[in-house]
């Protein structure tokens, strides 16, 4: 059943590689501008579900739905355009094209839009400075630190004014300092533009930044409610 | 005094011995950098692996490269032992009859496009001669025959050749008897064959003496060839050194992190590189002994091997086994230097040192400066080869080190442009080694064969000539050295009736001479009279209106002198003599005093006739004693087999008749050969540089796997990262290819300076730079089954 007013949504979500089941029936919902936790241990299933709301990954069974669309009814071209035009991605490594600048990183998702190079440029600057890294604007990835990287990242996802922001352990790879500054940045950024966030991580104070918690285990969710 | 100031000291830990130095030093790192390639895991023995298949192709080819002169040595010692033996008087003069003399007559005829050798024999005791090869003579209307033409003859393509070749097969020509095993040779039994036939007599076979030497500009050719396709091999063999070379970087880094310092890692990376080098020469053995065994078996462009003649030579062999592995190593350390690896596992190209442009100019201009400074290469004179071989290295190995430096300043000015053209250009501004590496080879290769081209065009004139023939106005002409006034009939009206045969230009010819005596020191006059019918005598004078009975005085062009000679004979009114010869009585005959008088024109062949012309209903050309015939023949060619239909036709005539083809252009069966050698060794050279940039691609795309996920995950369209991998590979490969013409261009006007020749085309590059581009096709097309799977989300997955 899909909740009333939510963005994106599944049910019973099957999906195994090989014989190893990584969802077994999960299910999850999110709301515009709603920040959404996934927790689990490792292998539970959390980034499987990620690539499936996100429709990089058709699961085997179950429905997923956004705005109304049907995902698995969709052909692989317009998936990926809806992952051009709604969704942002930001994980924990590799994420950047090690050959491009800072800037050209961020503005390769609006320019694969069809934007022209220099209004995407233009774009990018602007987040780069909201994201607190205009410095490294020219720079390329192998030359800024592990939490400039990310926050350039951050600043990719959001650039294209994604409806919602898929984000899979986007600070596993930095130190706590930075790790928190990132998220900070990231959920202030997600909010104030109305942008979902599914926030896949195993660190509870990762998981402190978003409004609800999705728990994970052995491919089954279960909704847990921030009360705090 | 606390607890802790009572507490014994640890005792001192036992000095740790020396680590070993110098020369042990290498060995011990030598040693575990082979470990790590053999016991690397997975990702140590793909790299390896690659290294050593790379390293083995190009082992296979220069093996095959080096067993080329004893290849050359056997075929030439065979060819000539198949060769009459030479007798005194002369290169016509023929051999004594005995016992073991036989009459032979060359059969020689082309099928299907193939020259197909034979001899129809006879013997004149009981202990002929025999061919090389040839186990028992063949009786009346048998022959021995090569295994391929048994093949071809059993076979339902050789069925027109049967009808020519109509005899009984009743053995075998063994290999010692053929040059190689694709020929098509046989020896046919007659027992009815005369010197009256052509019949010429032989007393054995072999000619000591061996066959003509190679004009020097052929040398000068054979030598470019070499080199043009042996340094890509070499370039080649470099570039597999590194495959996978970041990968092994990486495990490096590790290294690094237990304590290895800069140069032990280099000397371990030396080792891993030796390893593959070793195991390539392996492979490339193994690959080269396979091959060998499958080589008698396959026929490129007409060009068949024996494996028992790829022996390559031993010194060249222990040059190939000795470089590969020494090359290996050196480039590997060459590599390193470029390369800072840490112990934090971050491994970063060394940005600081811009190339430089000087030194890499240097190889190119002093190869050229070798080229025009050496000595021209005269008509008759002994080619010294090292400086045109010297000279042509440093070129070509010249330009694939200008290369880099070229991408580098060239890619760095690539700005802008749609999303797969910065994905491209980026990538490459990042780092163009590998793409640089991977196109020097087609660099290298495409200059060479510019040059060769440029090259041959320059020759092309003492090998090729103009024979002034119009394949346009008949495409065959025939010739018998049968003196048959009846053949000479039966011959025009059979190929007549020849399916495919539209015209018949068929001519009999008698001398004929001005009746009278003669004083002994005096010429007699004497002109032709040529018989046919009124369409044959429109193809070899202007004879205007023509009717059956007609005959005509035909003067050549512009040639007063020869005119009045012919008119000393053909005087109109007056009787001629023909001789018939053998001392038989001469025949006359009067030439009509209405003959009109007109001019010769060329024949179809390109010769002119004159003297007298009659039409058949002047002169019945079966009366004519001691006349020859000559046939040009016009066909239909959209006709299949045409050709085949007309060459049986003149075999069932007079199996001593010639067919010859009607070309425009006559060329030099030995500069043919080295050009098909060019085309089979280019290939071979382009197939392996194909595959060189493949697995260098494919090995970017692995490196990349990840990263293209993420791309994919974007939403990025499988066509931009396509183009991406297109222009990624064209970028280098356009540049290349401008190296490549430029270098090709004054690597031949050198060459051609070196033969005192003039460049005669510049324009030879086009066809060498499509093939190049179609390289980039090629490679890009195969690479993107392995893009596609590539870029599956499996590369997202991190547990």
């Amino acid at each position: 059943m899909i909740p009333a007013g939510s963005l994106l949504s599944a049910d019973g979500l099957h999906k195994a590689y090989g014989r190893t089941p990584a969802l077994d029936g999960a299910s999850f919902s999110i709301h515009p501008g709603e920040v959404v936790a996934v927790m689990g241990p490792s292998g539970s299933g959390k980034s499987t579900l990620l690539h499936c709301l996100a429709g990089i990954v058709t699961p085997d069974r179950g429905t997923i739905t956004y705005a109304g669309r049907e995902l698995s009814a969709m052909s692989d071209a317009e998936r990926s355009a809806l992952r051009r035009s709604e969704f942002g991605f930001v994980f924990q490594f590799g994420q950047l094209v090690p050959e491009l600048t800072c800037v050209e990183n961020i503005a390769l998702p609006i320019r694969l839009n069809g934007t022209k190079r220099k209004d995407a440029e233009r774009t990018a600057r602007h987040w780069l400075e909201r994201l607190e890294v205009e410095d490294v604007g020219a720079k390329r990835p192998g030359e800024v630190s592990g939490g400039q990287g990310q926050r350039v990242a951050v600043a990719r996802a959001l650039a294209a004014s994604p409806k919602v922001i898929f984000a899979d352990e986007p600070t596993g790879a930095l130190d706590s300092l930075n790790g928190e500054r990132v998220m900070e940045l990231l959920t202030e950024a997600a909010r104030s533009a109305n942008v979902a966030v599914v926030l896949v991580t195993h660190e509870a104070r990762v998981a402190a930044y978003s409004d609800r918690d999705v728990t994970v285990r052995d491919g089954r969710t279960r909704d847990l409610e921030h009360t705090a | 005094m606390t607890l802790l100031d009572r507490k014994k000291a640890p005792a001192a830990a036992p000095p740790r011995p020396a680590g070993p130095t110098g020369v042990a030093a290498w060995f011990r790192d030598l040693g575990l950098g082979i470990r790590l390639a053999a016991g690397g895991g997975r990702e140590g023995w793909i790299r390896t692996a690659l290294t050593a298949v790379g390293v083995g192709l190009g082992v296979a080819l220069l093996l095959t490269a080096a067993s080329v002169p004893h290849l050359l040595e056997e075929r030439s010692a065979r060819d000539q032992a198949r060769v009459e033996s030479r007798v005194p008087g002369g290169p016509d003069a023929q051999a004594k009859k005995s016992d073991t003399s036989v009459l032979r007559i060359n059969r020689e005829t082309e099928y299907h496009g193939r020259s197909v050798s034979g001899y129809l024999m006879r013997a004149d005791g009981t202990h002929p001669a025999l061919p090389p090869g040839v186990a028992r003579f063949p009786g009346a209307d048998e022959m021995t025959v090569s295994p391929a033409l048994k093949k071809l003859l059993d076979s339902p393509e050789g069925r027109l050749l049967k009808e020519r070749v109509p005899y009984r097969i009743t053995g075998t020509i063994a290999d010692s008897g053929l040059v190689s095993p694709g020929d098509l040779l046989y020896y046919a039994g007659s027992d009815t064959l005369t010197s009256a036939d052509g019949g010429h007599r032989i007393a054995a076979y072999g000619n000591p003496e061996g066959g003509k030497e190679m004009p020097p500009i052929l040398i000068v050719l054979i030598i470019m060839i070499c080199v043009v396709l042996l340094v890509p091999v070499a370039i080649f063999i470099a570039t597999a050194v590194r495959f996978g070379g970041d990968r092994r970087d990486r495990r490096l880094a590790a290294l690094r992190l237990v304590g290895t310092d800069i140069r032990m890692t280099r000397r371990i990376a030396a080792g891993e590189a030796l390893f593959g080098a070793v195991l390539g020469l392996l492979i490339g053995g193994v690959l080269f002994l396979v091959g060998r065994g499958f080589v008698g078996r396959i026929e490129v462009w007409n060009v068949s091997v024996f494996p028992s003649d790829l022996v390559p030579s031993a010194a060249l062999t222990a040059l190939v086994a000795v470089s590969v592995p020494a090359a290996a190593v050196l480039v590997t350390l060459a590599a390193m230097r470029s390369v800072v690896i840490e112990p934090l596992g971050v491994v970063r190209g060394g940005r600081g040192r811009r190339r430089r442009f000087w030194w890499r100019l240097l190889m190119p201009v002093a190869g050229l400066v070798v080229l025009l400074l050496s000595d021209k290469v005269e008509p008759y004179a002994t080619v010294n080869p090292y400086p045109i071989a010297g000279g042509a290295v440093l070129v070509l190995v010249g330009l694939a080190l200008l290369l880099p430096w070229l991408v580098e300043a060239c890619v760095n000015r690539l700005h802008g442009g749609p999303v797969p053209w910065q994905l491209a250009t980026r990538r490459l501004q990042l780092s163009s080694s590998a793409a640089s590496r991977a196109v020097s080879g087609i660099t290298v290769a495409v200059a060479g064969a510019v040059a060769l081209q440029m090259l041959f065009a320059a020759v092309g004139d003492e090998f090729n000539r103009l024979t002034g023939q119009d394949p346009s106005r008949a495409q065959f002409y025939t010739f018998s050295e049968k003196v048959d006034p009846e053949a000479a009939t039966r011959t025009i009206q059979e190929f007549k009736a020849t399916k495919g045969v539209t015209a018949v230009i068929g001519k009999v010819e008698v001398y004929v001479t001005r009746p009278g005596k003669y004083p002994e020191d005096a010429v007699q006059p004497t002109t032709s009279l040529i018989v046919g019918d009124c369409g044959t005598l429109r193809e070899l004078a202007r004879i205007g209106s023509c009717t059956d009975g007609d005959t005509f005085v035909v003067h050549p062009r512009n040639d007063k002198e020869m005119s009045d000679w012919v008119d000393q004979t053909a005087r109109k009114g007056k009787e001629v003599e023909i001789d018939p010869g053998a001392g038989r009585k001469p025949m006359r005959w009067t030439l009509p005093a209405d003959s009109r008088t007109v001019v010769a024109r060329h024949d179809p062949l390109g010769e002119d006739s004159w003297g007298i012309m009659a039409t058949t209903g002047a002169v019945d050309p079966s009366k004519l004693p001691g006349a020859t015939t000559q046939t040009q023949i016009r066909v239909d060619e959209s006709v299949e087999d045409v050709a085949e239909y007309v060459r049986n036709t003149a075999a069932r005539i007079d199996p001593g008749m010639r067919v010859a083809s009607l070309k425009s252009v006559a060329r030099d069966e030995k500069y043919a050969s080295v050009q098909r050698g060019l085309q089979v060794g280019a290939t071979m050279t382009l197939l392996l540089i194909a595959a060189a940039m493949l697995v260098s691609q494919l090995e970017q795309l692995r490196e990349r796997k990840r990263l293209l996920s993420v791309l994919v995950a974007f939403g990025t369209r499988r066509s931009t990262l396509a183009w991406s991998v297109l222009w990624q590979t064209a970028v280098p490969v356009l540049i290349g290819l401008v190296v490549a013409v430029a270098g090709g261009l004054g690597l031949g006007a050198a060459l051609i300076a070196m033969l005192d020749k003039k460049v005669t085309d510049w324009w030879l590059f086009l066809p060498m730079t499509g093939a190049g581009a179609a390289l980039i096709l090629l490679v890009t097309l195969v690479s993107l089954p392995p893009l596609w799977r590539m870029m599956r989300p499996d590369g997202l997955r991190t547990e």
